[in-house]
């Protein structure tokens, strides 16, 4: 034997000690019942997750909990353990799919447990997640909530009076284009009804709303008398001449008034644009429609804000219930164990995250008992307006957005929905026009809404 | 002793064997079983036959995909080919500071494609990016670019020509192995630039272009970044990408069958749109070595 063979043998070595470095990772402390759970966020969320997590080991010594922080590209990671039999055992879902999996046997039904532990009995009705009669596989992870978000320094500096925070005294449609125009500013000062107004050199635009976010426009379209679909959920109805208002009214923002960035116009493509937080504190924009987990990023930036409910046509109404799903699944080998973990891992008791703005309980006492309400709201991230611009307009108003409730969502949304909304967005057509020939085509493809009932 | 080489040999080369068996051909054969069926992930797949296939007929999302692509192929390869080929044209003479001129032109390539693509969304940006302000500056009607359907395609073939360098390389290396005596013998008999380079450089690039040409088709019509990162598929389609739109059925949808099926399929149209480009390639490109090809 020479060198030359000396060297090779030394690189097989090498490869096979690597290859049984692979196949021997994985393995759990003994004794212990490990757990695994799996979910998405910011770092800022990765930090209180942990901090959940570690809290759930001390109160249940014996049980270890392994976290899976899966950032980026959830939905395929997750599919990619599904089909190779591999998942966790406790994590967030994204909602449509959440469905599927149940429908599949994947996930745990949480109904029989309801009884042992009552916690789990003291959702928001809109929290649950059905998959059919007494068959119940999740809740909405947290409540979220579409709020009217503003610059203070931008509406003093306009000199008009702040959204309403209340949503007995919200703005109609009409009243808050008005003040809109008061708050677009070209690079000359000049407002859009002022001659000379250069619409290519804003500095400062009025609002900015999403159009191709059903969240952003669902309450809009509940509060003008319309609705998605009808109540068999088999039957379109963008093209009723109440939806059809509401989205000319939201093109006219951006072409006929012109106090709303276009495509485009925020420096990013689709749904990039920046935070909230940094339009408003640039002033780049004077009031944003976004959801209620922008207090975070308010906060953490220190923005001037202020926050008030949507403007309405009749009933005031806003999008809840927007977040993914969080369940238990199927082939967990500590069952008992996994449904505690799920009672606790969205628990304000538990969970930094409450407090700090980014997400709302879905516990209904969280909004109805004043104790537990000052548990999450009376503190320095929660400004004196949050309980009747938040906590009441989303119990007394709040309705569960669409997106998470109409079967085959997922398709209609990329294939039809957004498309059509991207045309409206772009002003070549006007709403009607669009919307006639896209809800017909919605209608083919609807399999109605997914179940709901009372606990 | 030969035989116990063959034997290392193939030993050495295993891995690279093991890992074409396993993480190619294994999947392609899988994909062309569920290819033939209805599988969703979490489910189990039921066989349907060429449902799947016939499906596409129908499928007007796949159409819209299938010629966005070829818009954009068509488009962006003749495209890349002449800029490419031009610059190593420049980049061929006797000039001070050549080596630094083509670390320059080479340098947008190593920009890795997510960032390339951020950089882009500013360019592109209708109210202060740098083409439009250019365009402003020159007094020409500016554009949304990938923010209109009818621009967002013309925009990424704009932009898949800026990262020509490794297209540029190869044509590089090429010129450069065009024999010097030729243009001394177009020079003698009284010929100029434009005769050196119609008589001389194009037929004997041909191979090269040929190579740019195929490599280029093969990897266009398997474009993805772009949509993924920068349109979503957006403004109403007018991006929604071959690989893009297999990638949402089979990853957001979930329809493994589905997926599987257009990925055969495109690899079907891949296979007779470069074999077609090899037949075709008899007519005009040129081997000095007959028989080389």
């Amino acid at each position: 034997m020479n060198r030359r063979d000396l060297f090779k043998i030394g690189g097989l070595a090498a490869l096979g000690a690597a290859a049984a470095a692979c196949g021997s990772g994985g393995g759990g402390s003994s004794g212990a019942k490990q757990l695994q759970f799996m979910y998405w966020g910011s770092t800022f969320e990765q930090k209180a997750v942990e901090k959940m997590l570690r809290q759930f080991e001390q109160k249940k010594p014996g049980v270890k909990v392994k976290a899976l922080f899966t950032p980026d590209e959830y939905d395929v990671k997750l599919n990619t353990l599904v089909a190779s039999g591999r998942v966790p055992d406790v994590g967030y879902v994204p909602m449509a799919m959440s469905f599927r999996l149940a429908e599949q046997g994947k996930l745990v039904d949480l109904f029989p447990y309801l009884k042992k532990y009552p916690q789990l009995a003291g959702y928001l009705p809109d929290a649950y997640l059905w998959y059919g009669q007494d068959k119940l596989h999740g809740v909405a992870t947290a409540n979220e909530v579409e709020l009217l978000w503003y610059s203070k320094q931008a509406i003093a500096d306009a000199g008009i009076t702040p959204p309403p925070a209340d949503a007995a005294s919200a703005w109609t449609w009409d009243e808050m284009v008005q003040n809109a125009y008061k708050l677009t500013i070209d690079q000359n000062g000049k407002h859009p009804d002022e001659s000379g107004f250069d619409p290519k050199q804003i500095k400062q635009f009025g609002i900015s709303s999403s159009i191709t976010y059903g969240a952003a426009w669902y309450g809009f379209l509940r509060s003008n008398g319309g609705d998605f679909a009808d109540e068999a959920g088999k039957r379109c109805l963008l093209d009723s001449p109440e939806a059809i208002k509401v989205f000319q009214n939201l093109q006219d923002l951006i072409y006929k008034h012109r106090v709303m960035p276009g495509p485009g116009q925020l420096a990013a493509t689709g749904d990039d644009v920046p935070g909230t937080n940094i339009l408003l504190k640039t002033k780049r924009v004077a009031m944003v429609v976004d959801g209620h987990w922008s207090l975070l990023d308010m906060n953490e930036s220190k923005t001037d804000y202020g926050l008030g409910v949507l403007p309405k046509y009749g009933e005031p109404f806003t999008a809840t219930q927007v977040a993914g799903a969080s369940a238990v699944f199927a082939g967990t080998k500590h069952v008992e164990e996994a449904v505690e973990l799920f009672a606790f891992h969205n628990d304000p008791r538990y969970v930094d995250l409450y407090k700090q703005g980014l997400w709302m309980p879905q516990e209904k006492k969280y909004y109805e008992d004043q104790a537990s309400i000052d548990s999450w709201t009376k503190n320095e991230t929660h400004p004196p307006e949050f309980r009747t611009a938040v906590v009441d307009f989303a119990r007394d108003h709040g309705v569960p957005t669409f997106g998470n409730r109409i079967k085959n969502m997922t398709t209609i949304s990329s294939d039809v929905l957004t498309p059509a909304l991207q045309e409206i967005e772009s002003g070549k057509r006007p709403a009607a026009e669009v919307l006639k020939a896209t809800a017909p085509k919605i209608t083919g493809m609807l399999q109605g809404w997914q179940h709901t009932q009372a606990l | 002793m030969r035989r116990f080489e063959t034997r290392w040999g193939i030993l050495m080369a295993l891995p690279a064997i093991l890992g074409f068996a396993i993480f190619t051909i294994g999947p392609m054969v899988a994909s062309f079983f569920f290819s033939l069926t209805d599988w969703q992930i979490g489910g189990s797949p039921s066989f349907v036959g060429l449902d799947n296939y016939t499906r596409m007929a129908d499928d007007e999302l796949f159409w819209k995909s299938l010629s966005a692509t070829t818009y954009y192929t068509l488009g962006a390869v003749p495209l890349t080919l002449i800029v490419s080929f031009a610059v190593a044209m420049l980049l061929n003479q006797k000039a001070r500071g050549l080596s630094l001129w083509r670390t320059i032109f080479y340098l947008p390539t190593l920009v890795p494609a997510i960032a390339n693509v951020v950089l882009w969304i500013w360019i592109f940006n209708p109210d202060f990016g740098l083409l439009n302000s250019l365009l402003r500056q020159a007094g020409l009607p500016t554009s949304q670019w990938v923010y209109s359907e009818q621009m967002a395609i013309p925009s990424l073939i704009i932009m898949s020509t800026w990262g020509f360098g490794n297209t540029m390389v190869i044509f590089l290396a090429g010129l450069q192995g065009v024999p010097r005596h030729l243009y001394e013998a177009v020079s003698i008999d009284g010929g100029g630039p434009l005769r050196r380079f119609w008589h001389v450089t194009l037929p004997m690039m041909t191979p090269t272009i040929f190579y740019n040409l195929v490599v280029g088709v093969v990897g266009t019509f398997q474009v993805f970044n772009q949509a993924y990162v920068m349109t979503e598929g957006g403004p109403n389609h007018a991006t929604l990408f071959y690989v893009y739109y297999l990638f949402r059925k089979a990853f957001t949808e979930s329809e493994m069958g589905y997926a599987s099926a257009l990925a055969w399929v495109l690899f079907m149209i891949i296979m007779v749109v470069t074999f077609l480009m090899f037949r075709n390639a008899r007519r005009w490109v040129y081997y000095e070595m007959a028989g080389a090809r």
